[in-house]
């Protein structure tokens, strides 16, 4: 089998980062990117100077205030780091296909393997890329390359702010081995508990244990855990965009929200976003989740349902409403909610033969349409339902 | 219109406004009076019943009466004296039985009250059943109420309008709501215009009149109820504890057993003086009606030893019951108030109108076996009084921040350092929080400043009703005759009345509480005796042992009762003195507004210079250097300068202790002028005879109260000085002390223990001292997290064989993973293995489990364990670390040596002696702190350092409180930087600077 080569680009604290390239002047000094004339908003980005300081992502702004005060509060512009991020894409998207991105993080996984007649040898592509991001866009990206997705990550890890790593292939384990388990993705905090209580505090360490020994303490993690710490991972890179097997957006509130009322018209927006997309698609969705996000960092999910499927906007929000009651049972302020519609499938255009529709049904059914044709042209914020306001 | 339903606070979340806010809204609107109709209780009655005679409205008394399950309610209101007792049984029936149904419990109680309901169906049925009846219209003319009143007309039953009001005033609207939302435990939305029902508010009789317009006569016939109903209260004089005499003569009986028991105390030659005591004593007591309840008493306390006429060896009587020689003969007290010269007057006096009572403590785990006693044997004539627990500052803000949805880490990182809180006149809430030292730096956003707005709105509103620490009274008939009886969350019978409401209803009240030094002093005891040492109780003296003496003197006193706090034990090593009577003397002029006078007190005793105020006080103040310090100098004072009757006088001794005083001080304070006056006082003089009545403010002590405990405190001495293993291993194992675990094991150290860490082959539950070995054993109670069950399987599963391995162990216990982990990491477990290798017990433990799981049971037989890999043993960093975790303390050594070079340059706690007036830096662990006022109103710190060597009291002073206070958190390490300062042999440190380590 080839031997893959997976590049890992990374620009570290990606906020910040644009920021700086909208306004030089921000270089070198501490930023805090927080939603700042929010009352109880939390950190969404710092540069490295702020961490230095202790400030850390998710934190809350009075307190980050407090660890650096003589950093400078950005309000976050993510409009402005989504183009960045696109613009970082079209760079990388000439070389492969398979890409893996986040939403606007800075974070991408390339899969160039084989593709070393076109552009020459793996190294060179990052070279090349890092020169061309930091020259067009004048972000400075950190890249490793590695044979898969969990080595580059480390190395990337391991190098940041700034820097390079190349982990040649069969060289995984060596390079893992003297690095601290807290730079090995996807452990969980009872498993960090736990691999403190066996004193095994580096990769190389934890990889000594074979396969029966991992799976007394981790049970089915410890597949898992015996090959990461080897440096084996076979995951592929998952270009985005290919599941479309649900619809779904997300609300962050500048600070927290106690209101129902107010949740509710947030998720009234919500429904007519997805609705409209269901319309569009021609779909109907048969079930709508609703994902909150408490204050306190812990998050809810429940669902509704509803047989036979809608993407009638009316008949949407009532499951969402019925979801949101599901799942707020906590007496705790909402940071940010995620409305998903999924179990989808595709519209009947035939008419019910049996079932009557009331004149009301008739009624919202021709409201949304006239919605739909409303945002359709004076676009999609034109016209909401009262509710949503 | 007469209001005939209205709730106050007493409601408990169902009503925004005092009974005397109520009472005074309603004279304002022009009332001639109300009635008070709380939701199932009486608890508002007192007040009500004061503030209407303040106010000179006419009361009535009544009550809402809920059925569970249903939205179902009547008004209930008093007509006679029948009904008050019907209204308290069917409060009781509401409170405590299961299956209530108002149709029936009405019909049953019905009798002497008069019955308004909205419900045509229940006022039916309760017409059958003969019951004075109307029909309640509510605040509002609506269609229900219109078909209410047709129906009512119908059958001869008057239809009545009442203001059905649950707050005072209209702008109580968002505090209902906040209310709701802490009762129902849901998050406070705001009031819309539908889907809320609108709470009504006390109107002016003129709004309903125009409201009622339409129904001519509805409004009227308040007027017409309430004239129907004459009883004003109950007055049931005071009631005393019936005593079981078999027929006897209770004033004979008493007579009779308080000489029986002086022969017993003095020998059967009785001395004038003891003769001459106990005659004035019995005749008073006699005359006021009180013999029945000392002898109640005794038999309470005797019947707790379980052997009656037996010295009762484990009881503190205090109060000021501990003046009686009856209560000394009768072994209810331990002091002889004759040698100390207790004042009866302040127990008992021929003019004092309200009931005394008499405190008699328990060691803390064996109160409530006593109390069960209590009320079984009295049973329907027995309940414990209730505590009425109001919003104080810290749990206003927490319960409001819970409505506003906050997060509970937030809420309690802010309520942790805002307990020194509370309102101060003339300022916000808002602003005493944002004052407050330990919040310096920090802003609090929005929502905050809103949720401590309506916070302090909640501010001493009765949130629910809780049971006195050990009040409990007995009635000659059923208690639910003279107040409504509810049954607390741990079972016991309670009255709705709190103490105060007791005592004025005449209620006499017998305390039994809970101590928990009387517990050190008998494990102590019993330690001593199990190791083979002879104690005998009956000739045990420690106020003659010099040795004792010595340890109170030098304040080494950290673990005995009432004297280990640093205060007490500044104060100790400033006086030297370590005999009983200034023990006494010491322990009762500590209080919060004394601090002037404890300086005087040091001085003078010390033989610096002094006169009596005026002379007449000569008599009244000479043991006490001239100085008020017990509770009874302000009543002497009283009756020797301003000739005031001994009731009155007692009157203001109690007055003192009030939180509502001002108005009534007032009046004393014009009474003691006159007084003083008159009897040629000059004015310099008067005033600082009332600052000194005054420094009463707050809490203090009678005479015989502060020598009984001083008894206690000398027992606890004593044991700490001739048997310190087993006395540290009563203290830490009993708990509650004013020090954490980790000062305790610190001191045990000092005294020269060696602390052995817990094992599971050796450790008991509870912590062990031997004196023969000098050391104590860390109990298994220790350990964080450790069920009480699995403590008890240890012990138990160990009477056969040791544990011998950590497979042993778990096979044998089958405790809980994680309490397996707890007891590893605090090397409970290190005795079991060879290697002491706690990440191989780890390695174990998760084989272990991984067994069972596979053989979905624990192993039962001959386990073998595959070979753990090799795993290396924690550093002995990280080892003390997680045993601090799990212990909160070192078996050896001080977590401050962990800090390395860091504590270069530093001088130790038993250097500074050495160092008075110099400057130095001091590296301490805090253990404690005392916050308190400046006479100017700002707060400073009273704070307990240690190092390995010793303790070090600190001041700090306003300005640096406020720098540092945000900074500091018990159980830390810090550098102080400060001077050392020395005064009458007691060394302080004045910290100027402060660096965590």
């Amino acid at each position: 089998m080839l031997d893959r080569s997976i590049i890992h680009l990374n620009v570290t604290d990606f906020a910040v980062a644009v920021e700086r390239l909208q306004d030089s002047s921000l270089k070198r000094m501490p930023i805090i990117v927080a939603p700042q004339q929010a009352a109880r908003a939390l950190v969404y980005d710092m540069s490295e100077e702020a961490y230095g300081d202790g400030v850390r992502k998710g934190m809350r702004l009075d307190r980050a205030r407090r660890y650096c005060r003589r950093a400078r509060i950005l309000m976050p512009r993510h409009k402005l780091y989504r183009k960045a991020m696109g613009a970082l894409v079209s760079k990388v998207i000439h070389y492969t296909p398979l890409l893996e991105q986040g939403e606007e993080d800075g974070h991408l996984f390339m899969d160039v393997t084989g593709t070393h007649r076109l552009f020459g040898p793996a190294p060179d592509i990052a070279w090349r890329l890092r020169k061309q991001v930091l020259k067009e866009l004048g972000l400075d990206p950190v890249w490793s390359l590695a044979s898969n997705k969990l080595v580059s990550k480390v190395a990337s890890r391991m190098v940041r702010p700034l820097g390079e790593y190349i982990v040649g292939a069969g060289e995984e384990a060596e390079f893992l081995a003297p690095l601290p388990l807290s730079l090995l993705p996807g452990l969980s905090c009872k498993e960090v508990g736990l691999l403190r209580d066996f004193n095994l505090e580096r990769i190389g360490q934890l990889a000594q244990l074979n396969r029966e020994q991992l799976a007394v303490p981790f049970r089915g993690r410890g597949e898992y855990l015996y090959d990461a710490s080897r440096g084996q991972d076979r995951t592929p890179v998952l270009p985005g965009g290919t599941a479309d097997t649900k619809f779904s957006r997300e609300y962050h509130f500048e600070g927290d929200v106690v209101e129902q009322r107010e949740l509710q018209g947030v998720l009234t927006s919500l429904v007519h976003e997805i609705g409209r997309q269901l319309r569009q698609e021609g779909k109907v969705g048969q079930r709508i989740g609703v994902s909150l996000t408490y204050s306190d960092g812990r998050v809810a999910v429940r669902q509704a349902t509803q047989a036979g499927g809608t993407d009638n906007d009316f008949h949407l929000r009532q499951l969402a409403l019925t979801a949101l009651s599901r799942a707020w049972q906590r007496r705790i302020r909402i940071r940010s909610c995620v409305l998903a519609c999924d179990r989808l499938l595709p519209r009947s255009r035939q008419q019910t033969l049996f079932v009557l529709r009331s004149c009301r049904e008739l009624q919202q059914e021709k409201m949304v349409t006239a919605m739909d044709a409303v945002c359709a042209r004076f676009g999609s914020g034109s016209l909401r339902l009262g509710t949503a306001l | 219109m007469f209001p005939l339903s209205l709730h106050s606070y007493y409601s408990l979340m169902r009503g925004t406004s005092s009974p005397a806010r109520l009472c005074q809204l309603a004279k304002e609107l022009g009332y001639s009076g109300l009635a008070l109709t709380d939701c199932d209780t009486l608890s508002g009655l007192w007040p009500f019943l004061a503030a209407c005679k303040q106010e000179k409205l006419r009361p009535l008394v009544g009550a809402e009466i809920t059925e569970p399950g249903s939205d179902e309610r009547v008004i209930c209101l008093v007509k006679d004296s029948t009904g008050y007792i019907n209204l308290c049984n069917l409060i009781s029936r509401r409170k405590r039985a299961g299956n209530f149904s108002l149709e029936k419990q009405v019909g049953e109680y019905g009798d002497g009250l008069l019955v308004l309901s909205r419900s045509s169906v229940l006022l039916q049925s309760l017409q059958k059943q003969g019951i004075d009846l109307a029909a309640d219209l509510g605040s509002w003319p609506t269609e229900q109420g219109g078909r209410l009143r047709r129906w009512a007309e119908g059958r001869n039953i008057p239809a009545v309008a009442t203001p059905a009001a649950a707050l005072g005033e209209e702008k109580d609207r968002d505090l209902f709501l906040l209310m709701q939302a802490i009762r129902t435990n849901s998050r406070l939305e705001p009031e819309t215009e539908k889907g809320r029902p609108v709470p009504a508010w006390l109107e002016a009789p003129s709004v309903y009149r125009d409201r009622f317009a339409v129904w001519p006569g509805v409004v009227a016939a308040s007027r017409h109820l309430a004239e129907r109903c004459s009883f004003s209260g109950p007055s049931f004089g005071i009631v005393m504890p019936p005593w079981k005499g078999k027929g006897q003569d209770v004033a004979a009986a008493l007579h009779r057993d308080a000489y029986r028991g002086a022969c017993k105390r003095y020998g059967t030659d009785l001395s004038e003086a003891v003769v001459e005591r106990l005659e004035y004593e019995l005749r008073v007591i006699d005359s006021m009606g009180f013999s029945s309840y000392f002898l109640v008493v005794r038999d309470i306390v005797h019947r707790s030893q379980g052997k009656k006429n037996h010295r009762p060896a484990r009881i503190c009587g205090r109060g000021s019951g501990a003046a009686s020689l009856v209560a000394y003969c009768l072994e209810i007290t331990n002091v002889c108030p004759l040698k100390h010269n207790l004042y009866f007057e302040r127990f008992l006096n021929p003019g004092r109108l309200d009931p005394p009572d008499i405190d008699i403590d328990f060691a803390w785990d064996e109160r409530d076996a006593v109390l069960d006693q209590v009320l079984q044997e009295y049973g329907s004539h027995a309940a414990m009084v209730s505590t009425h627990v109001c919003f104080q500052p810290r749990m206003a803000i927490r319960e409001t921040a819970k409505a506003f949805g906050m997060p509970p880490g937030e809420i309690s990182g802010l309520s942790k350092r805002i307990s020194g809180l509370r309102r101060e006149r003339g300022k916000t809430l808002l602003s005493s929080l944002q004052n407050l030292p330990a919040l310096k730096g920090e802003k609090l956003v929005s929502p905050w400043p809103q949720i401590v707005a309506l916070a302090s709105r909640l501010i001493g509103i009765p949130r629910h009703i809780s049971v006195h620490p050990g009040g409990v009274v007995i009635t000659p008939g059923a208690v639910t005759d003279y107040v409504p009886v509810e049954t607390a969350a741990k079972g016991v019978p309670v009255i709705q009345w709190d103490k105060d409401s007791a005592e004025e209803a005449g209620l006499v009240k017998i305390d039994l509480l809970g101590n928990r030094s009387l517990g050190v002093i008998r494990d102590t005891i019993a330690a001593i005796e199990e190791s083979g040492c002879s104690f005998d109780e009956e000739y045990w003296q420690p106020e003659d042992d010099i040795q004792t003496r010595k340890t109170v003197a030098e304040g080494r006193t950290m673990g005995c009762f009432y004297i280990e706090s640093p205060a007490m034990r500044l104060l100790q090593q400033k006086a030297g003195t370590g005999d009983f009577e200034q023990l006494v003397l010491q322990s009762s002029i500590i209080r919060p507004a004394a601090n002037d006078f404890v300086r005087e007190y040091v001085r003078r005793l010390h033989g610096g210079e002094w006169l009596h105020l005026h002379p007449q006080l000569a008599e009244v103040l000479d043991e006490t250097f001239g100085l008020m310090v017990y509770q009874e100098d302000v009543s002497r004072v009283a009756v020797a300068l301003a000739g005031f009757s001994h009731a009155r006088a007692d009157g203001l001794r109690k007055v003192l202790s009030k939180k509502d005083r001002e108005l009534r001080l007032r009046d004393y304070q014009q009474e003691f002028d006159g007084g003083c006056a008159a009897r040629g006082v000059d004015a310099e003089t008067r005033k600082k005879l009332w600052q000194m009545m005054m420094s009463f403010d707050g809490y203090s002590f009678c005479k015989p109260h502060s020598a009984s405990y001083a008894r206690v405190s000398f027992q606890a001495a004593w044991l700490k000085t001739h048997y310190p293993a087993e006395f540290m291993a009563a203290v830490i194992s009993n708990q509650g002390g004013y020090y954490s675990t980790f000062a305790y094991v610190s001191e045990a150290k000092r005294l020269g223990l060696r602390v052995l860490p817990p094992c599971v082959n050796e450790s008991e539950i509870r912590w062990k001292g031997k004196g023969s070995k000098k050391s104590i054993r860390v109990g298994l109670m220790a350990v964080k997290g450790i069920s009480t069950e699995v403590m008890g399987r240890i012990i138990k599963c160990r009477q056969k064989q040791s544990y011998t391995s950590g497979v042993d162990f778990w096979q044998r216990v089958q405790p809980p993973k994680d309490e397996s982990r707890a007891l590893i990491q605090a090397g409970a477990l290190d005795g079991v293995t060879t290697e002491k290798n706690r990440t191989r017990l780890f390695w174990e433990l998760s084989q272990f489990h991984c067994l069972a799981r596979r053989q979905k049971s624990t192993p039962l037989f001959g386990v073998q364990l595959p070979d753990a890999p090799h795993l290396q043993p924690l550093a002995p960093r990280e080892l003390l670390r997680r045993e601090y975790r799990m212990l909160g303390f070192f078996c050896k050594g001080h977590p401050l040596l962990l800090c390395g070079v860091k504590l270069q340059g530093r001088t130790r706690a038993s250097e500074l002696v050495h160092c008075k007036g110099k400057q130095v830096s001091f590296a301490g662990w805090l253990l404690s702190g005392k916050l308190v006022s400046t006479k100017s109103g700002e707060a400073m710190e009273f704070l307990t350092f240690e190092d390995e060597t010793g303790v070090v009291e600190t001041t700090f002073f306003p300005r640096v409180y406020r720098r540092y206070a945000s900074h500091l958190f018990a159980g830390c390490p810090y550098m102080l930087r400060g001077r050392v300062e020395e005064e009458y042999g007691a060394i302080t440190l004045t910290v100027e600077g402060v660096r965590r380590l």
